[in-house]
């Protein structure tokens, strides 16, 4: 049995985030996710770490393979020790409206994925972890 | 930064057709839009045609990116169509909740230099 | 369906294979037992094998799974290896997959599960015999069968996971099949594709319509889709915004959507409710959204002068 993927990037330039899309976009495609699929959790890779790089300067990605009982995924966490985002539940919410490009590329990716999850301190920092799953055959 | 070079842009007519076959990054991206405002001003162009079929991940920026450079570009007096858009492109920015408004789309380029002709006709019949 | 395929049907890894040895209280003395036991294995395995088909050629329907002769020889191999293996000391992923393969062999050839379940007993019952020969005391022998029946319920549990497994794999194919059916875009005209929706759209089905109707789109660099909802009996808000995301969707491809077969009923639940659906065109016939189809592609119905109204007959007889 293979040792699942996963690897750990710096995301602290555009390169960095180009990097990263295309890790992620490659794990997709070798893991055999349909194209839809494979871009849905790509796009929400490339919005995370914008956000990361625009709003945090630097921080990291980790790009995983994971899978339990029989069901294959990807699971990407964000981490930065960044300014943090005040009023969390409302930028979530207000997509392209509140919250500027930061607000939108996480109600985005939110959407994008099959799960999210956010644990922000303002002054600390920010981990964002999106998962999404092969679709069955 | 210029996006000359990484993409190709044509004079057909009074139009520029664009075409966009690398991945964008949000430098290029800018860059593009930079590039394509001011030939505009140079050259007077009535249409813009911005292909985007050799695009295959569009994020919100890269499409902010697109669209309000249409918006700009019709300020200038220009019309602009988006032609080619994939169907994986399409669906994940609707899934994202995206809202693409103030730019009109055509399937392909042939259709986008129509439409964009069709515009302009309208527009001087019009009088404006 | 490949092997690995059944594996992750049903969700066969290291954790699983715990914890199946855990409830069926394999332990590494069992196995150890078992290996032990080979040589006891190999000198009664032709016996105990014959006592199988005995009992399958006494009766009538069990017969009639194995006809041929050559198909008897083959699986008689077949079931002396299988009968071996218990006694191979392992029971690890390798050995699961080994015995998934029987299964798949067997679901494959259409054996149903009562007759292995059948089999498995009277091997038991084989076993017990031959055990309390070889092992006249009968503390020992009782431990030793009781490795062996372990092991055994472990193998038939697989057997069961495997048919239930490729019976859900038909069941799959054939619920693929009806969306299939359900959801065909036709090329109505050049440049106009036509989607007949039938029976609820749930958020499963409205996603692969979308990206059904984006790639046709595509492929057939048409214009507009008519999308017919007449057979759709309940359209909410959920199913609205499906339908809204989709067009805005194909609008983005650069085509335009128009959305048909609007009742009464749903005409009033879409304004009472407050959706915007300004952004699609909509009628309540589907020939109304044709008809507007052909003027979004520049074309326009026009009565002929002569109309074909005699249909040629026939030039040869019915006999």
């Amino acid at each position: 049995m293979s040792v699942p993927f996963s690897e750990k990037m710096i995301v602290a330039s555009e390169d960095d985030v180009m990097l990263a899309r295309r890790t992620v976009r490659l794990l997709a495609e070798s893991l055999g996710f349909d194209p839809f699929t494979a871009a849905a959790i790509t796009t929400a890779t490339s919005e995370l770490c914008r956000n990361v790089w625009v709003h945090a300067e630097k921080g990291t990605a980790l790009v995983e393979q994971i899978g339990s009982n029989g069901r294959t995924g990807i699971r990407v966490e964000l981490r930065d020790e960044g300014p943090g985002i005040a009023e969390i539940d409302r930028v979530l919410s207000g997509g392209q409206r509140h919250g500027g490009s930061l607000g939108l590329g996480l109600s985005g990716s939110r959407r994008l994925a099959d799960e999210f999850r956010i644990e922000t301190v303002v002054g600390r920092g920010t981990v964002v972890t999106v998962v999404k799953w092969k679709r069955p055959t | 930064m210029s996006a000359h070079g990484s993409i190709p842009v044509l004079r057909i007519g009074s139009t520029l057709l664009a075409s966009i076959q690398v991945e964008l990054r949000d430098t290029i991206a800018d860059a593009f839009q930079e590039d394509i405002l001011q030939t505009i001003a140079k050259t007077g162009a009535a249409g813009l045609v911005i292909d985007i079929t050799g695009l295959e991940m569009v994020d919100s920026y890269v499409a902010r990116v697109l669209a309000n450079t249409g918006r700009m570009a019709a300020l200038m007096g220009t019309e602009t169509v988006i032609v080619g858009m994939r169907p994986v492109v399409a669906a994940t920015l609707v899934r994202m909740g995206f809202r693409m408004e103030g730019v009109l789309t055509a399937l392909n380029v042939d259709a986008g230099l129509k439409l964009v002709s069709e515009l302009i006709a309208r527009r001087h019949g019009a009088g404006r | 369906m490949p092997l690995q395929h059944y594996m992750e049907k049903l969700h066969f890894d290291e954790a699983e294979l715990q914890s199946r040895r855990d409830f069926f209280e394999i332990t590494a003395d069992d196995l150890s037992r078992l290996a032990g036991l080979k040589s006891f294995a190999e000198k009664h395995t032709d016996d105990i094998v014959e006592d199988l088909y005995r009992l399958i050629l006494g009766h009538p329907e069990a017969k009639k799974q194995f006809t041929e002769h050559a198909t008897l020889v083959r699986v008689k191999r077949a079931q002396r290896d299988y009968f071996l293996g218990l006694f191979s000391g392992r029971c690890d992923l390798a050995y699961a997959k080994e015995r998934l393969r029987i299964g798949i062999a067997h679901e494959r050839v259409g054996v149903p599960p009562k007759w292995y379940l059948g089999a498995y007993a009277r091997y038991l019952r084989s076993i017990f015999d031959q055990l309390s020969v070889e092992l006249p005391d009968p503390a020992q022998a009782r431990v030793a069968y009781q490795s062996i029946e372990k092991l055994v319920a472990f193998d038939m549990a697989l057997a069961m996971d495997s048919y239930i497994a490729s019976q859900l794999g038909a069941l799959e194919r054939h619920q693929a099949a009806i969306r299939e059916l359900s959801t065909p875009i036709i090329r109505l005209y050049q440049r106009v594709l036509l989607l007949p929706l039938i029976g609820t759209i749930d958020t499963h089905r409205a996603d692969q319509l979308m990206e059904a109707v984006l790639l046709k789109v595509v492929e057939e660099q048409a214009h507009v889709i008519i999308i017919d909802i007449a057979g759709v009996p309940l359209v909410d808000t959920k199913v609205a915004d499906h339908l809204l995301k989709t067009t805005e969707a194909v609008r983005l491809l650069g085509a335009q959507t128009i959305l048909s077969g609007i009742s009464p009923i749903i005409a009033k639940t879409i304004v009472t409710l407050g959706m915007n659906i300004s952004a699609m065109h909509t009628r309540s016939r589907l020939a109304d959204a044709l008809e507007l189809a052909f003027v979004i592609i520049g074309k326009r119905v026009t009565s002929l002068a002569k109309p074909l109204t005699v249909i040629p007959a026939e030039a040869a007889e019915e006999t």
